[in-house]
């Protein structure tokens, strides 16, 4: 029934958050729609895959995992972002494309192109809330990218590194000015996004057990749509959005069918690209001065 | 003398702001009328209404006696308005020449010519036309430049020569001399001698004083919107307003 | 001809008419990451008519284009409204979108694939490549290319001069559709067999990188990028994932490093200067 679809969607959001709030960072401080966020889902999916499998313990497992996406985040900085900082914007943009192809070749060249079945970290367990039956490692899933963004939002306001970024994203020149070190803060805000998004990779993982070298594509561009939807640079808009998306995945499948999911989820993202761009709870994107 | 532009209680909010207010002048024909005032007096703002670039909000914008505030903005060139640009924008990629060319499309006649493989043509009338124009300007051998790589003075003549190849009525000059050195700056006032005696209107913001009274018969004063004068420069020169706006209150003696 | 050759040949003249796809769009500021999207329309439309209509190939090829091309046009005004990264992104859901519904369609095939029982040869793919880019290379000599510049760097400006900026946007769009469909229904008949899951967004990326890394300055860059992107793989022999991973290495240094591209306008100038002044540069 609807509630119970209604709660899958939720949780299956949840992993979209954390896809929408990586790309919420960069577009909202760096104006850098940033491809490679994909990518550095699923890489983390894989490489924490590959380390269970090797019998590694897996908080190891997750360490490596974040580990390989914060070093892609830095490595998309120094050749993507540094050196365009002046030319077309749609340089960085096909850029980080070029990266999400890398990295997805390099990843089938190194595990197969295969999905693969993710060893269950969390116990099987699913608990009832009146006839909902709510799976464990899904809610735990969700409740920890809440916890995330809830722990971003906070130290965005409250933290001096929060202070400085959030400068940033308002205005580079007068931050750089004010004697914020934009040198030192954006590429931290680089490996932040990469570890929000390889999270949620992660988070995917042990939720839905199965990963795979193109699990990038299929989730982390719903992520761009989830960002898009719920208000571009706005993260409380990309939980928004993220959840939303998750709720009409699950909906969708459930009345139209699994093959349905797509057009749903882009149409909806179409529809509002064109009506209202700047998202559900985005602001109007200024008007050009003469 | 016959009026060729005319403001009639013209303003423009932005939301709550009010950045022109019931704002009403008249640009003579074939002279040259300098629109100035403080920075923020809304005078930028006047030329993006002529444009079309905003919406008026409320007044009207009287072109040879006729209403122009609904006509959408790329139809006004073709009427005869036309204008350079404070900081420049021409494309920087494109040579002297393809700029110019864009600034020949509301002369072109025949229902086709864009699709007009005019390349494939050694000298085609349209190039030779904007040669000659660059030329009767003495910037000739900049024809194939790249405009990104030229000086800013060359520049800003491209801009002007951009703007006149359309064959306007009226040129909207918005700080034409900002940034240019002395022997520029002549350069510009020759530039501007020529389109007169071509019996193009001139309407110039300007912050040089000395090069607006050399080129300007009339002047209309702003600040925060409003005309404050309206005359010869002598005229506006020992107005009392005027002095005050630039100059503040104390000093007004 | 051996068939490895002709088969090289077929591929870069698919890729070469999919890189004229992207760069019209392009040349106006747009990034058309649902290019794909216009293929499959193409591909699958154009196989339609052969397989139950009964057209000749040629006619089917041509109506391909033309579906692609009225699909264009309707869904332009509305998207060409968004600008900058809200139109690229706009694009890409396009292309899903279609993607995802021609995966439903069952009357083609659905997700099982639909075979196409007319052929082409070798011939006519590079016969038809040839003629559209020729096509585009008489564009290029019209005063479209400046238009779409100065719709691309500065459309208030080519408003304020007399241009109409609107129309060249969906004039682009639905001429790159148009050629890019019929690139779809080349590939469909020469391979005689679709899958809507070929015409996916690593399709319109890979497409969008070798146009990029040709340029897209100067009306031959987009022929460049197609051949390195069709032929220096041959040349290494490996894999194609290493292909892929390579070429992506290739595209994020050339995007840090040289960002115009490989064929600039200052390169071709030069050249022709060259020319003109039998031998001697100016500069």
């Amino acid at each position: 029934m609807i509630a119970q679809q209604i709660v899958n969607g939720l949780m299956l959001g949840g992993v979209y958050v954390m896809v929408a709030v990586a790309f919420t960072l960069a577009i909202g401080v760096l104006n850098f729609l940033n491809f490679s966020i994909p990518g550095i889902f699923m890489v983390a999916g894989m490489v924490s895959w590959a380390a269970l499998k090797s019998g590694q313990h897996w908080l190891l497992a997750f360490g490596f995992a974040l580990m390989a996406s914060a070093v892609v985040g830095v490595a998309v900085y120094f050749l993507t972002y540094r050196p365009s900082s002046d030319s077309d914007p749609e340089v960085p943009l096909v850029s980080s494309l070029g990266f999400l192809v890398l990295l997805e070749n390099l990843i089938v060249l190194w595990l197969g192109s295969d999905q693969q079945s993710y060893p269950a970290i969390i116990a099987d367990f699913n608990f009832r809330a009146g006839s909902i039956i709510v799976g464990g490692a899904q809610f735990l899933s969700l409740a920890l990218s809440l916890a995330f963004v809830i722990a971003l939002s906070l130290s965005l306001r409250f933290t001096n590194l929060g202070r400085q970024v959030r400068a940033i994203a308002e205005s580079r020149r007068t931050a750089s000015i004010l004697g914020v070190n934009v040198g030192s803060v954006v590429p931290r805000v680089f490996v932040l996004s990469a570890l929000f998004t390889g999270a949620g990779g992660i988070l995917f993982a042990i939720s839905y057990l199965q990963v795979s070298s193109s699990m990038g594509e299929s989730i982390g561009f719903k992520g761009i749509s989830a960002m898009i939807i719920g208000g571009m640079g706005n993260i409380w808009g990309a939980v928004a959005g993220g959840l939303l998306i998750g709720l009409v995945e699950i909906l969708s499948t459930q009345f139209l069918g699994a093959d349905f999911v797509n057009i749903g989820v882009y149409g909806l993202l179409l529809a509002l690209l064109i009506i209202k761009p700047e998202g559900l709870f985005g602001m109007a994107v200024a008007r050009e001065k003469l | 003398m016959s009026m060729l532009l005319s403001m009639q209680n013209l303003s423009k909010a932005f939301g709550g702001l009010e950045v022109v207010r019931e704002l009403s002048f008249d640009v003579p024909e074939r002279t040259a009328t300098a629109l100035i005032g403080p920075n923020g007096a809304g005078k930028t703002t006047v030329f993006n209404l002529i444009s079309g670039v905003y919406p008026v909000t409320s007044g009207s914008i009287r072109f040879r006696g006729s209403d122009i505030v609904n006509l959408p903005s790329r139809y006004r060139i073709k009427r005869g308005i036309a204008r350079s640009f404070q900081n420049i924008r021409l494309i920087p990629r494109l040579s002297v020449i393809d700029n110019l060319l864009i600034g020949q499309h509301v002369t072109l006649t025949r229902p086709f010519d864009v699709m007009r493989p005019f390349r494939l043509v050694r000298d085609h009338e349209w190039i030779c036309a904007a040669k000659a124009e660059l030329s009767a300007f003495g910037l000739g051998q900049y024809a194939d430049e790249p405009v990104g790589l030229l000086p800013y003075g060359i520049r800003k003549r491209v801009d002007l020569i951009r703007a006149t190849l359309s064959s306007p009525s009226v040129l909207m000059l918005d700080e034409p001399a900002a940034g240019l050195n002395a022997s520029e700056t002549r350069e510009l006032h020759s530039h501007l001698d020529t389109l007169k005696e071509r019996g193009v209107t001139l309407l110039v913001i300007e912050h040089d004083m000395q090069f607006i009274r050399s080129v300007c018969e009339k002047i209309v004063v702003l600040n925060f919107g409003c005309k404050i004068a309206e005359g010869s420069f002598d005229q506006v020169r020992t107005d009392e307003q005027v002095r005050e706006a630039y100059l503040g209150a104390e000093q007004a003696a | 001809m051996s068939g490895y050759l002709t088969g090289l040949i077929v591929l870069l003249a698919l890729n070469t008419i999919a890189a004229y796809g992207v760069y019209l769009p392009m040349a106006a500021g747009q990034l058309n990451l649902g290019i794909a999207g216009f293929m499959a329309i193409g591909a699958y439309a154009s196989a339609y008519l052969t397989n139950v209509c009964g057209w000749p190939a040629l006619a089917a090829i041509a109506a391909g284009g033309g579906t692609a091309a009225i699909l264009a046009f309707v869904v332009a005004m509305p998207i060409l409204r968004t600008q900058g990264i809200y139109l690229s992104l706009a694009t890409f859901a396009l292309g899903q979108v279609i993607c995802a519904i021609l995966l439903n369609l069952e009357v083609v095939g659905g997700a099982a694939g639909y075979p196409v029982s007319t052929h082409i040869e070798a011939s006519t793919v590079v016969a038809v490549t040839v003629v559209v880019v020729s096509l585009v290379y008489l564009m290029s000599t019209t005063r479209v290319p400046i238009y779409l510049a100065a719709v691309k760097n500065d459309p208030l400006v080519a408003d304020l001069l007399g241009l109409n900026v609107k129309a060249l946007g969906v004039a682009a769009l639905t001429a790159g559709a148009t050629i890019a469909g019929v690139g779809g229904a080349l590939y469909a008949h020469y391979f005689n067999y679709v899958e809507a899951q070929y015409f996916g967004v690593m399709l319109s990326t890979y497409t969008v990188l070798y146009v990029l890394l040709g340029g897209t300055q100067s009306v031959l860059g987009p022929l460049v990028g197609a051949a390195i992107f069709t032929i220096v793989p041959e040349a290494l022999r490996s894999s194609s994932q290493w292909r892929y991973a390579i070429f992506a290495l290739f595209i994020i240094l050339f995007m840090a490093l040289r960002p115009q591209g490989l064929i600039t306008r200052g390169l071709t100038r030069r050249r022709a200067q060259a020319a003109v002044q039998g031998g001697t540069t100016a500069s």
